[in-house]
């Protein structure tokens, strides 16, 4: 998580330094059919599994708590990439993967006979692979430079368990927004921009590791460079 | 065998394990130095009813409640082992005439037995030929559905019993404290199979639990049960030595059960199967709310002195596999 909110932030100044030197310039709108490729490092947040109570039924019928646990899949940076097609000059379709290493945390307290808090630890390859949507309202700052989008999409959740033994799959939701930041555009070549992209969302991600088959939310930050063709 | 305070074991029959599936205590007998499981091998397992004896419940009412015992193990959706009632007799539980009988019988000599399972094994090929299940009348009983104050509860030690008749031995999945007469008071349990029985007038022993549906299931899986099940195992070692005996829970931290099993080698490999699967946490416990030949024979060197733990790592139960190898360390208490 560190190591990813670092990137972000030197993105994110590298962006503005460069803004100043191409504040006077002109910037070409990226036309239909342009392809649009990024890189970069995403940080998804903290996801509550549940709690569970390791309960014994008492003569009564009530319960009798032995110890209780608290599951977690900690917050893990990791890695993106996507493959953008722009299908109007406002809208654009990509297809995107991730992989992380998430940490799966059981907390285990209150033990009746006194044995010492725990947390259990394993850590899980977490890979998705999706489409979404990105749409850039007709707002420009900097010259057209600085371009903010929102964006929605859908993919598959991979998670595999760390001994290899086990296979977890699932959905993801997300929806956010952000800002592209050209560093380099031209109206023609093969190369028609480079810039730099910082975004955030709320990912529901469902089944995988989760207990239920319900939605659970977190947030992330992605950063990524990309070049337009 | 089911006491109020205590248990003890048939000195006949030994606990025995087949690798690699050795969950759960199970009965067994050696039959040509080899270790045999002590299950039933043809189904439906054809039971009678006494007629004999009877003092507190009336006789259709004894049926009835041990009906309802035997309906309560048959319903387990992942086990294939099936009951069904061959009639009222006069012979009482304990003759060795091939026939599974049901009964009261008057024992005040054990005092500390509710009821208690025997068996009649063939000693050449091991196989189970009868068992018979007797009720203490030096105790008093009760079939009312909310129980009654100062009688036990005849559907729930008739519950225990029937796990020991399909072969099932012991649980360690409870809490007691000793009482200062002597003996031992369940605070709670979590499985009916659980040497020591709740207090007269409870009826929450007539509920099967996670750990004695996975017994059974591992007993007698239905056919696909193993696809779509698994298994956790590992070894426990106490400053680097390997203990007998130590009891291993698996809890399903998503759903919130408990399974148990125990050390039953040498080298203190411990496995439990037919667990359904997901996460686990495991924890470490010495047999110390029973007594310990409750759940094997005296002449184990069953290790109690060590401290309960956690496992610091999760454990991931895979459909169709196993966990792979848990290290358990302990550490003297």
């Amino acid at each position: 998580m560190k190591r990813s909110t670092l990137v972000a932030i030197g993105l994110c100044i590298l962006a503005v330094g460069s803004s100043r030197a191409a504040a006077a310039q002109s910037v070409p709108a990226a036309g239909p059919g342009r392809l649009e490729v990024s890189f970069g490092a995403l940080w998804i947040g903290q996801l509550a599994l549940g709690s569970n109570d390791a309960n014994d039924t008492t003569p009564t019928g009530g319960t009798l708590k032995i110890f209780s646990t608290s599951t977690d899949l900690g917050g893990v940076a990791g890695l993106e990439a996507r493959v953008g097609v722009r299908l109007l000059q406002s809208l654009e379709a990509e297809a995107e993967g991730s992989y992380g290493t998430p940490q799966l945390k059981v907390t285990i307290t209150g033990d009746i006979e006194n044995a010492p808090d725990v947390t259990a630890t394993e850590s899980v390859q977490q890979f998705t692979v999706g489409a979404g949507v990105v749409w850039h309202p007709p707002v420009q700052a900097a010259s057209g430079r600085l371009a903010p989008f929102v964006s929605g999409g859908v993919g598959q959740l991979r998670q595999i368990h760390e001994e290899k033994t086990s296979l977890e799959t699932g959905l993801y939701y997300y929806a956010g927004g952000g800002v592209k930041w050209l560093l380099f555009a031209r109206p023609h070549g093969f190369v028609n921009a480079i810039g730099l992209r910082v975004d955030a969302r709320a990912i529901v991600r469902t089944k995988g590791v989760a207990f239920d088959d319900g939605g659970h939310t977190s947030p992330a930050i992605g950063a990524s460079a990309f070049v337009r063709f | 065998m089911r006491r109020p305070l205590a248990a003890i074991v048939a000195a006949a029959l030994v606990f025995v394990q087949a690798p690699p599936a050795y969950a759960y205590l199970k009965f067994g007998v050696t039959v040509g130095g080899q270790a045999i499981t002590l299950k039933w091998t043809q189904t439906p397992v054809r039971y009678s009813i006494s007629n004999q004896g009877i003092t507190d419940v009336p006789l259709a009412d004894f049926q009835a409640a041990v009906d309802r015992a035997f309906a309560t193990w048959q319903a387990v959706p992942t086990a294939s082992i099936s009951y069904q009632f061959a009639g009222v007799t006069a012979a009482q539980p304990g003759r060795d005439d091939g026939l599974s009988t049901l009964g009261f019988q008057n024992r005040p000599e054990l005092d500390r037995v509710l009821a208690s399972t025997s068996f009649l094994i063939d000693r050449v090929n091991g196989a189970l030929l009868e068992s018979d299940i007797f009720f203490n009348t030096a105790f008093q009983w009760s079939v009312a559905p909310a129980g009654a104050t100062g009688r036990f509860d005849l559907e729930s030690t008739a519950l225990h019993e029937i796990g020991h008749m399909s072969g099932l031995g012991h649980s360690a999945l409870g809490e007691t404290e000793l009482r200062d007469g002597g003996g031992r008071r369940v605070l709670a349990a979590e499985s009916v199979m659980f040497p020591i029985a709740f207090s007269a007038g409870s009826v929450a022993g007539r509920t099967l639990k996670a750990d004695d549906i996975t017994g059974i299931t591992d007993l007698y899986p239905e056919a696909d049960f193993a696809r779509t099940s698994g298994s956790v195992s590992g070894r426990v070692t106490k400053e680097g030595q390997p203990i007998f005996g130590a009891h291993i829970v698996a809890f399903d931290v998503a759903r919130g059960t408990s399974v148990g099993s125990f050390t039953l080698t040498a080298d203190g490999q411990f496995s439990i199967g037919s667990l359904t699967p997901g996460i686990y946490i495991l924890r470490a416990e010495p047999i110390d709310d029973a007594d310990v030949d409750s759940f094997f024979d005296a002449a184990r060197n069953t290790d109690i002195d060590f401290r309960v733990v956690f496992v610091d790592r999760v454990v991931v139960v895979p459909k169709g596999g196993d966990s792979g190898d848990v290290a358990v360390a302990v550490v003297r208490k």
